[in-house]
């Protein structure tokens, strides 16, 4: 790694401060599981190193108005995978967080930097997607809500401009009659990144699909939803046919590239099979689901 | 009064499970490795390296890197003035002259206060490269016009290691490519040849012909701890290595050859090795330490990163084999006939004879024709990897056997052990086989619970898996190498023996408990102490399976010899024969006569005495032989797979191992159980996958993927014990066979799962779903 | 490019040391403290060798920029046992669980936290427990037998 000066900031006005004076060339740090590879491997060689570990408001979980989560930017992938209130309403969530390479990866990886490292297979994203969460973005102009569907504008890129930084997740309540999954293929049961990636949240209504959401990772440029597949749910009774209509529609959602992890074909293969799996166990998970507020 | 004497075969030594005597400090974090290792104003290395396969330099400029602050020395080629233009190795290739032949091949060198300073130098030294077409794909490199890896008068010159690497079949078996023609093959570096019989009227008498094309990528060997050395030159120009090395003797020949300095002249201390597995034989690391040091008057440690390793490495090579075998309706083999590419990177170096061997000589044909060839690629060249080219070798072979079982309806197992060559047979090149339980270990393994009761198994998949079971037969021919130890005896009665081989499988505990046995102490009496090239008597590698077999042996006479002395000075003592005395509980004792003996403290110190007319006792052994010890090893693998993703999940695997004689079935065991974890790597998850411009696409621990916890069961050990006449106590090498088996055994395993023949590994889950989800709709 | 002064307690003791701010926690540990039980084996948090505790959470010491254990609390092997051997480190010695040793600090550093988290781990969770490290020599058997002998023998301590 090469030579850096690092700031320990204490707050997010803290942190504004400093992007705003060094931005371009300054690099934040939380859990440091994808940047300091970065570092290591020459790919990012930044004057400045901002550590985020410091700045406690980041860290937090809230249960918003007794629905609703908000995530603080460095929640660890640990802390989701263990919550028991995330493992209980967000189940495909925790799901993600679990799967990120290993636990003591999980100890330190957190839920805004594998967002805003944005590669197209972080795990935690499609979960979130299927969510409909925001982010949360302060500023020296202040603070600022974007949709996660519009946060991703390509590999490794990100709505975020050089002296913001994300604060917060903000996920809704599901609703009642809601389940999710996310499953994705890896080599190895451990230590692993995905090939593919697909989180699926269904929300019924008398037996009926009201809404239906599929993300997909490492199958685009940025993790994205599979739209047609959703709208070919929504407002149906969901039977292992349609399952299997949407999991054929959730292929087209898909423009993967093939790399040494696997070729495109596969992938859209994979995409097929995860879509109909996570889909099935949403559905079981939704007719399980107590009506809760 | 009747006692009942102890004699010496009654002693704690061979045989007995018991932990490495290390085993403490492992634990507690205490044992140095290089990178541990302090030294007073230590310089840290680092290595430009060439993103280009294949480039001449134009110019190299490290004026704004040696201005560094912080920066001791920046080395080009031109500052090293004992490299060749013919580098006859790749360590000779210290520094890329005007040339480079991989990807990763170093042309620059740094040594820094810090190793941070270190990398912004890289980053300030300018190289301008003339990009030439490389030669990546070994199946094309082997074409005429191919780009040429080799050039006459310059690096990866391969004329003198063809001389150091080529075995001999037999006489004219073996040939080197000569200098090239405009027409011919200039990449093929070795090639060999044997054949038996006529394969044409095999085949033609045939009713079963069967051919595939068997490819196993280039793999690492994946030892946790990356190559590190520590070098520092003292005022009268010798130097001193610390170095994680499989062979302490080797790293100072091929340091002393690259630099031309005397042997005496360089001390290789081998630091506890985190892992070798044949990738710290060759020298690789240690010449341009070296150089770094003397260049700036300081000690200097290098350490590779693990990107570094996994592009710029030794890795195994790549290994092709098209295996066509004709065999008759009765199971009756008629001919085999094999062609096998090994992709040996820009140097020469494959040992092309032990595949020939494998395929010819494993099983009985009447009639076959092999054809070898070693092919140079513009790729980082390769090293050995535990049982060198057998796991590919037994691939083939052994997944060719299973599908002519199958195409004939016999059992696989039965099909195996009709035709598995027994002790005394002829192998491809007219050599007997030596004596061998392959036959006892293919019948323990048959016996095994999981073989039984495969048709269970496989019918008991839950809804949307299937399941099957895979068994496989391999091994190695066994190492051999001159070596020698000392055993003294210490005034208090205990013994000290002295070798020159790192203990990197547990060995030394092995060679405790020989000596105790042979010497007639219990092993708590004896300590192992691995000298460095300073002290020890020459010794040979900690590798191919030959640690026990041959260090083994020389301990074992050593400390024979040393019992002799013993007996001999007793003898004076006590008036008796030497016939008549045996070593029991500490004393020497006349036979019959327990009154009667004489404590080993009481020798001991006689031959330490002022004035004393009593020699110490020092034993000593040199030994050389020649005969190998084959040693086979049968493993099999219970799956599940999962046909919509083509995941496999592991839930059973076994290892049946002929150990000869396990001198520590618990060291034993760890080195099945370790080898057959790697053998899974490379049967499920294990490639270096390199693009069409020669670069590695997977330079991590992320992608290149070695197997965890998680993805495993119990590793299940049998040893199995058909002694060989020459090893110490009947042992036979043990750490490569586990290695060679998994690979057929899973590929096996699937086509018993899903009905399909997979020949190319790994066996990934892409590979495995693909080739599913392509076959004819209607098919489960 | 000052230096900084990382204060944080390391395997019970009070530490303040000057660092460089570049340093990751394994180089302070290994460079600027003495304390070389935890290993390089990878730099980028693939093998586990580097496993230490961070708040008495098993972390890959090489992703951990050396400020951020700024006030925290930080446990090597080195500080795994006072004196006797820990009952982890006693029975990965009997197993003959060690075979370079390389791996060997990280996997007993994610066995520890394994088994304060979960006192019974079945051989599963065992083999989630340290499936962040990567050992080449051993297959795993051995040191998944010591850790699960080692639960059976801390379990009954602490009920007795």
């Amino acid at each position: 790694m090469r030579r850096f000066d690092l700031t320990l900031p204490r707050t997010v006005d803290d942190c504004v401060k400093i992007l705003s004076d060094r931005g371009d060339d300054a690099k934040l740090v939380a859990g440091g599981t994808d940047l300091l590879p970065q570092l290591k491997n020459g790919l990012l060689k930044p004057r400045y190193v901002v550590d985020l570990s410091g700045v406690e408001t980041l860290r937090a979980i809230r249960v918003a108005n007794g629905s609703g989560l908000r995530l603080g930017a460095a929640v660890t992938a640990r802390a989701i995978e263990t919550e028991p209130h995330i493992l209980s309403a967000y189940p495909a969530l925790a799901e993600s967080g679990a799967l990120v390479g290993s636990l003591q990866i999980r100890n330190l990886a957190t839920v805004g930097g594998n967002l805003c490292n944005a590669a197209p297979s972080a795990d935690m994203a499609p979960p979130l997607l299927a969510l409909d969460a925001e982010a949360v973005i302060v500023g020296p102009r202040g603070e600022r809500r974007v949709p996660l569907t519009t946060f991703f504008l390509g590999v490794r890129k990100t709505v975020l401009a050089a002296d913001e930084l994300l604060v917060e997740l903000v996920v809704p309540a599901p609703g009642p009659r809601s389940g999710g999954q996310y499953l994705r293929h890896t080599p190895r049961r451990e230590l692993d990144i995905a090939v593919v990636g697909v989180a699926s949240q269904l929300t019924l209504t008398d037996g009926v699909c009201r809404k239906a959401a599929i993300a997909l990772a490492s199958v685009a440029p940025t993790p994205v939803r599979a739209v047609a597949a959703e709208r070919a749910l929504t407002g149906q009774a969901v039977t292992p046919e349609l399952i299997e209509r949407a999991a054929e529609l959730a292929v087209d959602a898909a423009r993967p590239i093939s790399d040494q992890r696997g070729s495109a074909d596969f992938r859209r293969h994979l995409v097929k099979v995860l879509t109909r799996r996570t889909l099935t166990t949403a559905l079981e998970r939704a007719r399980a689901a107590r009506q809760e507020a | 009064m009747s006692t009942i004497m102890k004699t010496t075969r009654d002693v704690r030594g061979v045989g007995l499970a018991i932990p490495r005597a290390d085993g403490a400090e492992k634990v507690t974090g205490r044992v140095e490795y290089v990178a541990d290792i302090k030294r007073k104003g230590l310089l840290h290395a680092k290595l430009l390296r060439s993103p280009h396969a294949h480039a001449r330099i134009v110019r190299i400029d490290t004026a704004k890197a040696r201005a560094l602050p912080g920066v001791r020395a920046v080395l080009t080629a031109t500052d090293i003035p004992e490299l060749k233009r013919k580098a006859p190795t790749r360590a000779h290739a210290v520094l890329a002259i005007d040339r480079v032949v991989f990807a990763g091949q170093p042309v620059a060198a740094v040594a820094a206060d810090e190793l941070a300073i270190a990398e912004e130098a890289l980053d300030l030294i300018d190289v301008e490269y003339q990009v030439l077409p490389a030669a990546v794909d070994p199946l094309q490199s082997m074409q005429p016009g191919a780009p040429p890896v080799a050039d006459a008068g310059t690096e990866a010159d391969t004329s003198e290691a063809l001389a150091h690497s080529a075995v001999a079949m037999a006489k004219g078996e073996t040939r080197r490519a000569d200098a090239p023609e405009p027409t011919k093959a200039v990449n093929v570096s070795q090639t060999a040849h044997v054949k038996r019989g006529d394969v044409a009227k095999g085949f033609a008498e045939s009713d079963v012909v069967i051919e595939h094309t068997y490819r196993v990528p280039m793999v690492h060997q994946g030892y946790l701890e990356p190559h590190a050395v520590l070098a520092e030159w003292d005022r009268t120009g010798h130097l001193t290595l610390w170095a994680s090395t499989q062979g302490s003797f080797n790293t100072r020949s091929e340091v002393a050859d690259v630099l031309g300095v005397d042997e005496n002249r360089i001390t290789v201390i081998p630091v506890e090795c985190g892992g070798g597995f044949g990738g710290k034989i060759r020298a690789l690391c240690e010449p341009i330490t070296a150089v770094l040091a003397r260049a700036t008057g300081r000690p200097v440690r290098y350490v590779m990163t693990r990107r570094e390793e996994l592009e710029a490495g030794m890795p195994a090579p790549q290994v092709i084999i098209r295996l066509k075998t004709g065999v008759k309706r009765d199971g009756t083999l008629m001919a085999l006939e094999a062609e096998t590419v090994l992709e040996s990177g820009a140097f020469s170096g494959a040992v092309l004879a032990v595949s020939a061997v494998f395929l010819g000589s494993l099983y009985r044909w009447p009639a076959f024709d092999i054809k070898g060839s070693e092919v140079l690629t513009h790729k980082p060249s390769v090293a050995a990897y535990r049982a060198p080219v057998a796991p590919q070798t037994i691939f083939a072979i052994d997944s060719q056997m299973e599908a002519l079982a199958r195409a004939l309806g016999l059992d696989p197992v039965e099909f195996r052990a009709r035709h598995l060559s027994h002790p005394g047979e002829p192998m491809v090149n007219n050599q007997p086989w030596a004596s061998h339980g392959g036959h006892e270990v293919l019948a323990s393994a048959a016996g095994h619970r999981f073989w039984k009761e495969r048709a269970a198994w496989k019918a008991s998949a839950p809804a949307g898996r299937v399941r099957g079971t895979g068994l496989s037969l391999g091994g190695w021919l066994g190492g051999l190498q001159p070596t020698g130890a000392t055993v003294k005896l210490n005034p208090d009665g205990t013994v000290s023996v002295l070798t020159g081989q790192v203990d990197i499988a547990g060995t030394n505990i092995a060679l405790a408990q020989i000596a105790a046995s042979a010497y007639g102490v219990d092993f708590e009496k004896v300590r192992i102490t691995t000298g460095d090239t300073d002290v020890a008597p020459v010794t040979g590698l900690s590798a191919g399976s030959k640690t026990v077999y041959t260090v083994g042996v020389a301990v074992m006479q050593a400390a024979q010899d040393a019992r002799r002395q013993t007996l001999e000075v007793a003898a004076g003592e006590l008036e008796a024969a030497v016939e008549d005395l045996d070593i029991v509980d500490g004393r020497v004792v006349v036979r019959g006569m327990p009154d009667r003996g004489v404590t080993l403290t009481q020798i001991g110190r006689k031959g330490n005495l002022y004035m004393s007319k009593v020699q110490p006792i020092l034993g000593s052994a040199r030994t050389a032989f020649t005969q190998q010890a084959p040693a086979f090893a049968s493993e099999i693998a219970r799956i599940e797979l999962d046909p919509d993703t083509g995941e496999v999940t592991l839930h059973g695997f076994v290892v049946v191992q002929d150990a000869g004689r396990a001198i520590n079935p618990l060291g034993v065991e760890g080195q099945m159980q370790g080898g057959a974890v790697q053998s899974l790597g490379i049967a499920l998850t294990e490639q270096l996958a390199y693009d069409d411009q020669g670069r590695l696409t997977n330079p991590s621990l992320l992608d290149y993927r070695k197997l965890t916890a998680a993805d495993l069961p119990n590793i299940e050990t049998i040893i199995v014990e058909v002694p060989s006449p020459s090893g110490p106590f009947g042992a036979r090498g043990v750490g490569e066979p586990p290695i060679v088996p998994a690979p057929a055994a899973i590929a096996n395993a699937v086509e018993d799962a899903a009905a399909v023949r997979i020949t190319e590994c790994p066996l990934t889950p892409e590979r495995i779903a693909m080739k599913l989800a392509g076959r004819p709709a209607g098919k489960s | 490019m000052a230096k900084q002064v990382l204060s944080c307690t390391i395997n019970d003791e009070p530490v303040e040391v000057l660092i460089q701010p570049y340093s990751t926690l394994l180089d302070a540990l290994r460079e600027d403290l003495g304390l070389t039980g935890p290993k390089e084996g990878c730099g980028t948090g693939d093998c586990g060798a580097c496993t230490v505790h961070l708040d008495g959470q098993p972390v890959a010491s090489c992703l951990v920029l050396a400020m951020q254990a700024r006030n925290r609390n930080v446990r090597t092997i080195e500080g795994l046992a006072k004196g006797a051997l820990h009952p982890l480190q006693d029975a990965f010695v009997r197993h003959g669980a060690p075979q370079c040793g390389f791996c060997i600090p990280g996997v007993l550093m994610a066995a520890a936290a394994l088994l304060e988290a979960n006192p019974r781990p079945t051989e599963e969770e065992i083999r989630y427990g340290i499936a962040g490290n990567l050992c080449r020599c051993t297959g795993y058997t051995k040191i998944v037998a010591a850790i699960a002998e080692a639960a059976t023998l801390t379990s009954e301590g602490a009920r007795a």
